[in-house]
């Protein structure tokens, strides 16, 4: 699975780690977030996102 | 250092996973009831729906666990652990030793005391195995009800929908999520999910499950019938407890732990869904995570402290954002309540005051506001002067 960066604020979001804090599981994709999940740092949606090497 | 870890869920791998980053010399062996490696539960619902395929539920590639040399026992549960010679015993009947040993085994669907309710064609949903066996169950039947009409009894609800069943879901309550939505706030919910296709039952107690050998329906204490061959019990679930009870650990309604993950054994480490801290048992992925991370610090010999979760008042509903804080079903003198709602929309705010003073909100539909109105709930601040704007969709919340 790949990490996406956040284009706004550099964010990484790792599948490998989740986003535990915001009931998302380690271990889940970038694809399989919700079509609502936004950065946890700086609160953009997914569609800022893109995807980098690992 | 020898660890030894029982269960691989999201507590369990996380836990075998922290031991590994902070101690390269560590031994940690893992052992897993299910014969799968972890994957992130709510990954199930997506996988029922037919959103993610079965390869893609999984959270890491294959070998991760070779190459990070964590032994991960799959299939392999244990049968009894005896804390006065530190080691366990395995289903293959083999003995383990630990230095430290984590309960992470989490917890499991819980069952209903309903006559009929271990025919074949009923289901509940708490691991891939589960998922498999309802989704080869449902090719060949396809009226689906679901007794349950919390998170999980709507979510599981909407997937099966997706693959265009017949779903009726079944509520004991008399309106939907009592605890986030008042009877208004959960008529508008209940019109949504029905316009998605669902049908809703509200007060109904299920008294049996009918059919022989097949489950074909349920019966209601009112004496209706709901006809379906295909019936999942979404009744939340029950910490498993056993192992811990058996060996003589701490448990009331989970597995009893101070601050630090540990269980009153020496070396007997608890976190995660089956666990009990200062009173709570969470059964949220956020606390499940962060106890798992205190029991690997504290395993490897660091002090850390888990102080608790903050569970987020923030969830979803049928694709609705829901916020609900405080005092949402005021009783007595003083209170006032201020609405906007839209059906059609499935939006319906709500705010609750009591002299001026938020004492509480329902925020449904609508994701802008959301954290300012619950903050401002947990704050107690006073919103008269907002009174006649506050509902309205392009309030500023920057003047809260």
């Amino acid at each position: 699975m790949s990490k996406w960066e956040c284009t706004a604020c550099g964010y990484i979001y790792d599948p490998a780690v989740g986003d535990p804090d915001n009931g998302i599981a380690p271990g889940t994709s970038f694809e399989s977030l919700p079509d609502d999940w936004t950065c946890p740092q700086c609160g953009v949606g997914k569609d800022y996102f893109r995807q980098i090497e690992d | 250092m020898n660890a030894v870890i029982v269960g691989n869920g999201l507590a369990g791998t996380m836990a075998a996973k922290t031991i590994r980053e902070l101690d390269d010399r560590a031994s940690v062996t893992v052992f897993a009831a299910e014969n799968r490696p972890y994957y992130p539960r709510p990954n199930l619902i997506e996988f029922v729906a037919g959103r993610l395929t079965q390869e893609k539920i999984y959270a890491f590639p294959p070998g991760w666990a070779e190459k990070n040399r964590i032994d991960l026992r799959l299939g392999t549960p244990i049968r009894r652990i005896r804390p006065a010679e530190n080691t366990v015993e395995v289903s293959d009947g083999s003995i383990v030793s630990y230095d430290a040993l984590l309960l992470a085994d989490g917890a499991s669907a819980g069952v209903p005391p309903i006559a009929g309710a271990g025919k074949p064609g009923v289901f509940t949903i708490r691991t891939l195995d589960d998922a498999l066996a309802l989704l080869d169950y449902f090719q060949n039947h396809r009226r689906v009800a679901v007794l349950g009409g919390g998170l999980l009894g709507l979510e599981i609800a909407r997937a099966l929908r997706a693959r265009e069943a017949e779903v009726v879901v079944a509520e004991i309550f008399p309106s939907l999520l009592p605890r986030q939505l008042d009877p208004q706030g959960g008529e508008i919910l209940k019109a949504r999910i029905e316009a998605g296709g669902i049908r809703v039952l509200l007060g109904v107690a299920a008294e049996e499950i009918t059919g022989d050998p097949e489950a074909r329906g349920i019966r209601f204490k009112d004496g209706t019938i709901l006809e379906a061959d295909l019936i999942i019990l979404a009744a939340g679930v029950r910490p498993n407890t056993e192992l811990a009870r058996e060996a003589g650990l701490t448990v009331d309604k989970g597995v009893v732990v101070d601050d630090r993950m540990t269980t009153n054994a020496a070396g007997i480490f608890a976190a995660g869904d089956g666990t009990q801290h200062r009173g709570r048992l969470y059964g949220i992925i956020p606390a499940s995570f962060a106890q798992s991370r205190v029991a690997a610090e504290n395993i490897c010999g660091r002090e850390k402290i888990y102080a608790g979760t903050v569970p987020s008042n923030q969830l979803k509903v049928s694709d609705l954002p829901l916020m609900s804080a405080g005092i949402i079903r005021p009783e007595g003198p003083g209170f006032e309540e201020i609405r906007l709602v839209r059906p059609e929309a499935g939006v319906y705010k709500k705010l609750v005051l009591l002299d001026g003073i938020l004492a509480g909100a329902i925020w449904m539909g609508v994701k802008a506001g959301a954290a300012e109105i619950g903050k401002a709930v947990a704050e107690g601040r006073n919103v008269a002067a907002f009174k006649s704007e506050i509902l309205e969709d392009g309030f500023d919340f920057k003047r809260l």
